[in-house]
């Protein structure tokens, strides 16, 4: 015989609201975009079942291996790129001096932009003829290059304007450093460390839970980065910049292939997978991880 | 609490009211909050009258020309007592309007792009006209030859006309004065506007592109259309694609002599400090780009911010072997009104749309939108009374036995999305005319034969 410990069903009923809007907001579209992504749909007509003749189609499609290998080249750099920065600036304002708590609060400001306003203004910055970038640039005698029509140098933008928003991280691994025993650190001086080796040997592995952390959550915004090189760029020069999360918009709106658009999205789903398994099993592996 | 005692008597009734009140006085709250939203929350601002058949028209145009189809949609609700429109002008009009007909809510009557037209109609989304607009009389002689077109597929018709506008090389009058060109002698062959476009360039002392006469890449929105004007075109008869016909890659040859002469990056620098369209920086305003290919449309921006700018629109010159002054080559853009099949009430949509299609309203619409009448015939005062000084030119564009229309294929979204891509590299001279065409054909190949093994595969299902 069961027992219903007093206050069950009156808690049931407090988290039914939620309840239905996960069923009806997250599991019932997951279910049926999985359905969609076997079939042939372009939502004006019924689905029509292929099996899996969609996620097959993937493997001849040209642009989808495009748009896997530029989202692949960005999330390479701009993970260990904004590691290595946040990681820096979180060093820097580890400190109790008044100027740091005035530092956090600008380092941070940017997230609370609007992505659409924040890329509006790294439109005009990287501007090859008006921008500050380039005018800086001249200013110590350097011609700078378009920006942004420039095969190359239009990833580059992207990646450095992906820096903008690296105040969460900053925050994240400041609490971090923050929490990382002083007397471990003072040992690991008097025994002769230097301050790299005391960083690598005693800092990194009591923050490796905070670096993980970021490194899934910078991997998932990589793989679905979308708004800035969609105003920015439009995913030229020549598809250039064109990344997976575009090329998936395109194919549900534009080209009206839904059932495509969803193979697309379980694909994402389970590289993006595949992505945050790596730094979650090294340090599991290594040690010092959550 | 007083020192040396821990309790007092009705301690236990305080901790209850503490613990209750909040509780109560939220929910109190949210029933409050939600019995004043329902007694003096916002309600619908349309005034229906009672009575009448309720009409939803989901418009995509925003802003002034939004505003003119508004004005004709209140005059059209003044002088009914049977139907009602209820107007609402929205963006990203294919997008919502395919959710809304996926979702078997469409509204009665939508302002699609004409190009959306094909692929509607195949998945069956759209009721046909054919039958509707025989019966009321609108029949394809009463549009102009270049209309039609864009109403129909695959020998059905689809939509009705609200308005539409013809592509012509605009030339900044004053520019070309100052470098010395007679405005009368205006550039008919790309060999023309070669040596316009060389006469007018200015350089700045270190070498820099300061002015030009003419560049494909301003503004770009038609990065598919110059095969068209060397004879060429993008679909056969069968709907298969032509893209790397010879004719489309003399044209994107000539594209190309543009970066090849003047050098990519310089090209590039020089586009990036112009300005966008729908500002007072556009290059055509501000004389750094002599010409530009616009629709009639254009007008509006030069009265909204240069209005003493002196300009003229001709037919976008061609190939020298394409030369015939009578039968002038340029696009023809369109947007259409179309009933979305599941529609409550197709007769009386029907019937709106019949209402705009007198000639005097649709005459009004364009004047508003800056652009040519989509008839065959005009009233006198439209011409004489139009905004734009060149109209002429656009209505003869309409009528032009060599005008052409968007290609007429469901996957014409992806064949320009491949040609702006393949564009792009050319532009930076890194593939060859060639190579980018016979890329475009390959993909397009490929979708096309896609989309139709699907819908045989439907067809089947269907049997």
């Amino acid at each position: 015989m069961t027992t219903r410990r007093p206050g069950t069903v009156i808690n049931l009923l407090w988290v039914t609201p939620w309840l239905v809007g996960l069923v009806l907001f997250f599991l019932l579209p997951m279910g049926m975009s999985f359905y969609y992504s076997l079939t042939d749909y372009s939502m004006l007509e019924v689905p029509l079942w292929i099996a899996f003749d969609n996620y097959a189609a993937l493997f001849g499609d040209s642009v989808f291996w495009l748009a896997v290998r530029n989202t692949l080249i960005y999330a390479a750099i701009s993970i260990p790129l904004a590691a290595i920065v946040s990681l820096g600036i979180a060093g820097l304002l580890d400190t109790d001096h008044p100027v740091s708590h005035v530092v956090r609060v600008l380092v941070f400001a940017p997230t609370v932009v609007p992505l659409v306003a924040a890329a509006m203004i790294w439109l005009w910055l990287f501007n090859s003829d008006h921008g500050l970038i380039n005018a800086g640039l001249s200013w110590v005698g350097v011609n700078g290059p378009n920006w942004l029509q420039e095969r190359g140098w239009a990833m580059a933008a992207l990646i450095v304007m992906s820096l903008w928003s690296v105040g969460q991280a900053v925050v994240i691994y400041l609490a971090a450093l923050q929490d990382v025993p002083s007397a471990l650190v003072d040992a690991a001086s008097i025994d002769g460390l230097g301050p790299v080796r005391r960083f690598v040997s005693v800092v990194l592995p009591t923050i490796a839970p905070a670096v993980v952390f970021n490194t899934i959550i910078q991997t998932i915004t990589a793989w679905q980065v979308f708004a800035t090189p969609y105003i920015m760029t439009e995913g030229g020069p020549d598809r250039s910049t064109y990344f997976y999360s575009h090329y998936l918009y395109d194919q549900a709106f534009l080209f009206q292939n839904m059932g495509y658009a969803s193979a697309l999205g379980w694909v994402q789903l389970l590289l993006i997978t595949a992505c945050i398994a790596v730094p979650y099993v090294m340090v599991r592996k290594f040690g010092g991880g959550p | 609490m007083i020192a040396g005692r821990d309790t007092l008597p009705g301690d236990n009734v305080l901790a209850t009211v503490h613990r209750v009140w909040p509780r109560r006085t939220a929910i109190g709250g949210l029933v409050a909050s939600a019995g004043g939203l329902l007694l003096f929350g916002p309600r619908p601002s349309d005034d229906v009258p009672a009575g009448r058949v309720i009409l939803d028209y989901w418009e995509k145009w925003t802003g002034a020309e939004g505003e003119a189809m508004r004005l004709l949609v209140d005059e059209f609700n003044r002088t009914q007592d049977t139907i009602y429109v209820r107007y609402l002008a929205i963006n990203s009009i294919d997008q919502k309007a395919m959710i809304a007909i996926a979702g078997g809510s469409p509204p009665d009557v939508i302002g699609l792009w004409n190009f959306n037209v094909p692929s509607y109609a195949e998945a069956g989304a759209l009721l046909p006209l054919d039958d509707l607009a025989a019966s009321a009389g609108l029949s394809r002689e009463r549009y102009a030859d270049a209309v039609w077109p864009l109403l129909t597929h695959e020998g059905r018709q689809w939509s009705m006309i609200s308005t539409c506008g013809s592509l012509a090389l605009y030339l900044n009058l004053d520019v070309l004065e100052s470098a010395g060109i007679d405005p009368a002698s205006t550039p008919r062959t790309l060999d023309d506007l070669d040596e316009m476009n060389e006469r007018i360039i200015e350089r700045s002392s270190d070498g820099k592109l300061e002015r030009m006469g003419f560049l494909h890449t301003e503004p770009g929105w038609w990065s598919w259309i110059w095969g068209y004007h060397f004879g060429g075109s993008l679909l056969d008869s069968t709907g298969a694609p032509t893209a790397d016909a010879p004719k489309n890659v003399a044209a994107y040859e000539w594209v190309r002599s543009y970066p090849e002469r003047f050098g990519s990056r310089e090209l590039l620098a020089f586009q990036s400090g112009l300005g966008f369209y729908g500002t007072a920086q556009y290059p055509f305003l501000t004389g750094k780009v002599a010409s530009v290919v616009q629709g009639p449309w254009m007008a509006n921006l030069i009265n909204a911010f240069a209005p003493s700018l002196r300009y003229r629109a001709v037919p976008i010159p061609v190939d020298v072997g394409e030369l015939d002054a009578a039968a002038p080559v340029g696009l023809i853009d369109g947007d259409v009104l179309v009933i979305p099949k599941g529609a409550k009430h197709p007769e009386a949509s029907f019937e709106f749309i019949t209402w705009l299609q007198e000639r005097a309203r649709l005459e009004r619409l364009a004047a508003a939108h800056g652009k040519n009448t989509p008839l065959r015939e005009t009233s006198t005062g439209f011409v004489e009374n139009h905004s734009n000084g060149s109209i002429a030119v656009h209505n003869a564009l309409a009528s032009s036995p060599r005008a052409f229309v968007f290609p007429r294929t469901s996957v014409w979204p992806r064949y320009v999305s491949e040609f702006d891509a393949a564009f792009q590299g050319l532009w930076l001279g890194e593939q060859t005319p060639r190579a980018m065409l016979s890329g475009i054909q390959q993909t397009m190949v490929r979708e096309i034969a896609k989309e139709r093994g699907g819908r045989r595969r439907r067809e089947q299902s269907a049997s």
